[in-house]
């Protein structure tokens, strides 16, 4: 593909949604326990907690990150998995684990400003 | 919840330890240190507020450069307890901007007496009552720029919604404090010191949540931090407990976009392509 001047991307388009956000690299095993993501515009902010949460699955053996270059807004996410279930499955349960810590998180802030049992400034 | 997340941190506590007009100060725990730095990140790069971010000069004859005041004018914090009703401009279905992706300002200011005259944000005028310059009890503002006599500043602004990822001028923080273990005991941090750590490494204030291990315990290398002192101090443009919800509310968005993208990726059409082996689609 050509890179004409039209689809270099400038900053804005940076922040937009891509049309591909999330693609399974070639070399993924058939039964698909083992697939490396790559995720477009997405960091650290997600990678590591997404890491993390997918890890928690026992099903799961192994799962990294990597951002290969600073400047590709781009995130490579392998899952490694048993046979019990697989790499998409995994990836789908530790987005929804994460999201309902983040709901939790989010609850439990909101309900102890409504407590309102904190010091405020005079 | 769900039961494949075992142990006590997919339980996040939080304890609010003070909170006012523009800081926040609490106590995250029962969590993982990555769920903890990204509510730290989505704080400070993905809250989005308003800013300025068109500048269109009709006069400049201060001593300071078209552009030198155009980046000052971006960093000028704007009351944005409305931001959620505007557009991003991309979105938006004007040509360049309109009233429901942005803001306009304008500020015209001539020195005509001998001495100096000091240019105030609170002197911008906006096209909207709820998107204004913030201001501080002296209802004053930052310096923008000084005039001396026969100088003149005429300018036309326009200020839109966005998030700090893009420029840092949308931050709606100025600092996340940020801390956890304050005693050091994980020893994730080997202290520089002369003659005694103790005396030249003093404990932060949140020392007194914690015990310090007993030096002569043998190392816990399993040992992993569960509780963080966060201290959100903002610019004004939010108030301090909307950045903390907003920013957990900007993580789940972008959790549910990345769950849409995956289903997308398992329907049969996107397979097809994957085979085609071409990774630098």
């Amino acid at each position: 593909m050509d890179a004409t001047a039209a689809d270099t991307p400038n900053y804005i388009a940076l922040l937009e949604v891509p049309e591909e956000k999330m693609v399974v690299l070639p070399g993924a095993s058939d039964d698909l326990t083992s697939v490396t993501f790559c995720i477009k515009e997405e960091d650290h902010t997600l990678g590591n907690s997404l890491r993390w949460a997918i890890m928690q699955n026992a099903q799961v053996d192994f799962c990294g990150y990597s951002i290969p270059h600073p400047s590709e807004a781009k995130m490579n996410v392998r899952i490694q998995t048993t046979e019990q279930t697989n790499a998409v499955d995994a990836m789908d349960k530790g987005i929804d684990d994460l999201k309902s810590v983040c709901q939790l998180l989010k609850a439990r802030f909101q309900q102890r400003i409504r407590q309102g049992d904190y010091a405020r400034a005079a | 919840m769900n039961g494949g997340m075992h142990g006590e941190q997919n339980n996040p506590q939080i304890r609010i330890r003070s909170l006012d007009k523009d800081s926040v100060d609490f106590v995250l725990s029962n969590t993982h240190l990555s769920v903890a730095n990204s509510l730290r990140r989505a704080m400070i790069a993905e809250v989005p507020t308003m800013a300025i971010d068109l500048v269109q000069f009709i006069e400049n004859t201060s001593v300071l450069a078209d552009e030198f005041i155009a980046h000052r004018l971006g960093l000028v914090p704007l009351v944005s307890a409305t931001v959620e009703q505007f557009k991003l401009t991309r979105d938006c279905t004007c040509a360049e901007y309109c009233k429901e992706c942005s803001v306009e300002f304008t500020l015209h200011v001539k020195c005509t007496e001998p001495g100096t005259r000091v240019v105030y944000s609170s002197e911008l005028i906006s096209s909207n009552k709820d998107v204004v310059p913030v201001v501080d009890e002296d209802g004053q503002g930052v310096i923008l720029v000084k005039l001396s006599k026969g100088q003149e500043i005429n300018v036309h602004c326009v200020a839109k919604k966005g998030v700090a990822k893009e420029h840092a001028k949308w931050s709606p923080v100025a600092a996340v404090g940020f801390e956890y273990d304050p005693h050091n005991n994980f020893r994730h941090l080997d202290y520089w010191y002369e003659k005694n750590v103790k005396d030249e490494w003093p404990l932060s204030k949140n020392a007194g949540e914690e015990v310090e291990n007993d030096p002569g315990a043998p190392f816990d290398f399993n040992a992993e931090p569960t509780t963080f002192y966060f201290n959100v101090e903002t610019v004004g443009s939010l108030a301090p407990q909307t950045v903390v919800i907003q920013a957990t509310r900007k993580l789940q968005e972008r959790l549910g976009d990345l769950q849409m993208a995956l289903e997308k990726d398992q329907n049969p059409d996107a397979n097809a392509n994957m085979d085609e082996g071409d990774p630098w689609v």
